[in-house]
């Protein structure tokens, strides 16, 4: 399941940089260069665990997912109050009544 | 009064009696926590102001003769749980000034009772690690030993109970996160089955699997903040509607002809002999009390830790998108929507968080999601399937609950695969979403470190494990740190 096994000194990596700059854009997350190089190494560390997984030879079956437990019915929609805008306003940065966010349309 | 491992019934009685007054006793708390937390650093936020008003509202309902179980008791509870007003951390940069607007579930219900909020305690950030060495503020130690870790997730939690900073307190349990920092801190903690307890309000790390859960310094303490805390809630469809019985109710009651199962993989090689020595000492214990031990296997606990982590991951990379620095949160800079929310998640979030944030988006990830995700599912429907066999023989599981007691600060640095590792003895127990406690069983010789045990149970039947974690403690002398 590796992309490729990419030669690093005598340390094999079970990922290369596109996976994992492919991950940071789906996880919307930046490294500088040193840091990436550091969650390269770790990352290839952590999917050589994940791997072991794979000796495992049975597949799921999903129509008997989520029956251990029977949870509650689900509430009635009735209208209620909500919270004060104020109130939730007041953990976001430069508010003006709204939350404020850079220009996304030009 | 000696707050030194006060019990909440004891302090009850002390309340009751007028012994001591509610701020009275609050006061002697926030003298420990100012003499000993300078070095422990359990607790993220103290809250004396608000601590003093619940005190004084708690004495009114004292002296009016109403008192609950937990009235003017005094608690800790884990950074991660909403308070209306109270910081909440998550012990993340990302969440560092965050002031919830609304209370949990759990907050509410003990307000109920008029209970006393000390302070927050420490974590691993967004409840991700098992050492509370990942938390941005407080970077919690161990009471028995100063160098070593206190355990986690919950490690503020259980350091405060385990150092006498508070007589209870709330952690999350996540994959271990109660029942681990309980066993490293010499205290008794208890996950509860899934659904037990509502989590609005608790901030989701995966949520198939977090469990909100008190950490005591016995089972009998742990019954009666279970008895406070659990029930049915509308804000959470996965909270269970299932009676609540009292659990209290079978704490005393002899354990005669109870069938304990003992999984012989997980006292395999990974786990430390004396650790091994300890529990089966402990289980020998329990069969003189009149219950038989029952041999049984587990074979799916070899891949519990790949399982766990694909579906524990693939869950917190979902339930951390909602973090942009726009509606609330650490705002970071940049001059569009994407960098904006690229350089807020970035410098927000620490290193092992983001970790876990790639893992999960590489196992949903379009190529890998049959192979890792789909696949940790198939042993998660495995795994609940070997549970279900053993209790067909036996009423309770009893297991290590972890490989090894606490080790030093520093020693898993840099080495994620091994904290991972770490996790064996728990994991499996909410991949099953089934009640399990852990009490002390043991100190290691050389520096008196304690041993956990874990008492595992069938769904809904927390009654039991209480029982036989409580049968257990009649009959041990715990031993409390020097500190």
């Amino acid at each position: 399941m590796y992309d490729y096994i990419q030669k690093k000194g005598y340390v094999y990596m079970a990922v290369e940089l596109k996976t994992i700059e492919h991950l940071c854009e789906l996880s919307k997350l930046d490294y500088d260069e040193e840091g990436m190089k550091k969650v390269m190494g770790e990352m290839s560390d952590i999917i050589d665990l994940m791997d072991e997984i794979k000796e495992f030879d049975l597949t799921y079956d999903d129509t008997k997912d989520g029956n251990e437990i029977r949870f509650g019915d689900t509430r009635e929609d009735v209208p209620e109050e909500s919270f004060p805008t104020d109130k939730l306003l007041a953990n976001a940065e430069n508010t003006d009544g709204c939350y404020v966010v850079p220009k996304v349309v030009e | 009064m000696d707050i030194k491992r006060a019990k909440i019934r004891d302090l009850r009685n002390a309340l009751d009696n007028k012994e001591i007054s509610a701020a009275e006793l609050c006061g002697e708390y926030f003298k420990r926590i100012e003499a000993v937390d300078p070095q422990l650093l359990s607790y993220i936020t103290v809250t004396k102001d608000k601590a003093m008003k619940d005190a004084e509202n708690a004495q009114k309902i004292i002296d009016a003769g109403k008192s609950a179980p937990l009235t003017g008791i005094p608690l800790a509870v884990k950074d991660n749980i909403c308070i209306d007003g109270v910081k909440t951390t998550c012990a993340s940069k990302m969440l560092e000034n965050f002031i919830p607007p609304y209370n949990a579930t759990v907050i509410d219900k003990l307000n109920e009772q008029g209970y006393v909020l000390l302070g927050r305690a420490s974590m691993d950030e967004f409840a991700m690690g098992g050492s509370t060495q990942t938390s941005a503020f407080a970077k919690t130690k161990n009471p028995y030993d100063l160098e070593s870790v206190p355990g986690g997730s919950s490690g503020g939690s259980a350091a405060a109970v385990g150092a006498s900073l508070a007589p209870a307190a709330l952690g999350s349990d996540t994959g271990g996160s109660i029942r681990q920092p309980s066993s490293f801190c010499g205290v008794t903690g208890i996950k509860p089955t899934y659904g037990r307890v509502s989590r609005y309000g608790l901030v989701a790390f995966a949520s198939s699997l977090d469990q909100i859960g008190p950490i005591c310094n016995d089972a009998r303490d742990c019954a009666i903040m279970l008895n406070a805390i659990c029930g049915h809630d509308r804000h959470d469809a996965t909270s269970a509607n299932v009676d609540t019985p009292d659990f209290t109710e079978k704490l005393g009651q002899p354990i005669n002809g109870l069938k304990i199962a003992l999984p012989k993989e997980f006292f395999s090689d990974a786990v430390d002999e004396t650790v091994k020595s300890c529990v089966l000492d402990a289980a020998k214990e329990l069969e003189k009390r009149g219950a038989a031990l029952v041999d049984c296997s587990m074979p799916g606990l070899k891949y519990a830790i790949p399982a766990y982590y694909l579906i524990a991951c693939a869950e917190a990379a979902s339930n951390l998108s909602r973090f942009d620095g726009i509606k609330y949160g650490f705002r970071g800079e940049g001059r569009t929507f994407e960098e904006l929310i690229r350089d807020s998640r970035s410098r927000g979030f620490g290193e092992e968080v983001k970790r876990r944030i790639l893992l999960g988006n590489y196992a949903l990830s379009s190529g890998y999601y049959d192979a890792y995700y789909k696949k940790a599912l198939a042993l998660k429907q495995e795994i609940i399937k070997e549970y279900n066999d053993i209790f067909e023989i036996a009423d309770v599981i009893l297991t290590p609950t972890a490989p090894t007691p606490a080790y030093k600060i520093g020693a898993q640095d840099n080495d994620p695969v091994k904290m991972y590792q770490a996790d064996i003895c728990t994991v499996t127990v909410n991949i099953a979403k089934l009640p399990g406690i852990s009490t002390t069983c043991g100190y290691t010789a050389d520096d008196g470190l304690p041993i956990g045990m874990s008492i595992i149970g069938k769904r809904f039947d927390e009654q039991t494990i209480l029982q036989v974690a409580d049968a257990f403690e009649q009959g041990f002398m715990t031993i409390a740190p020097k500190l």
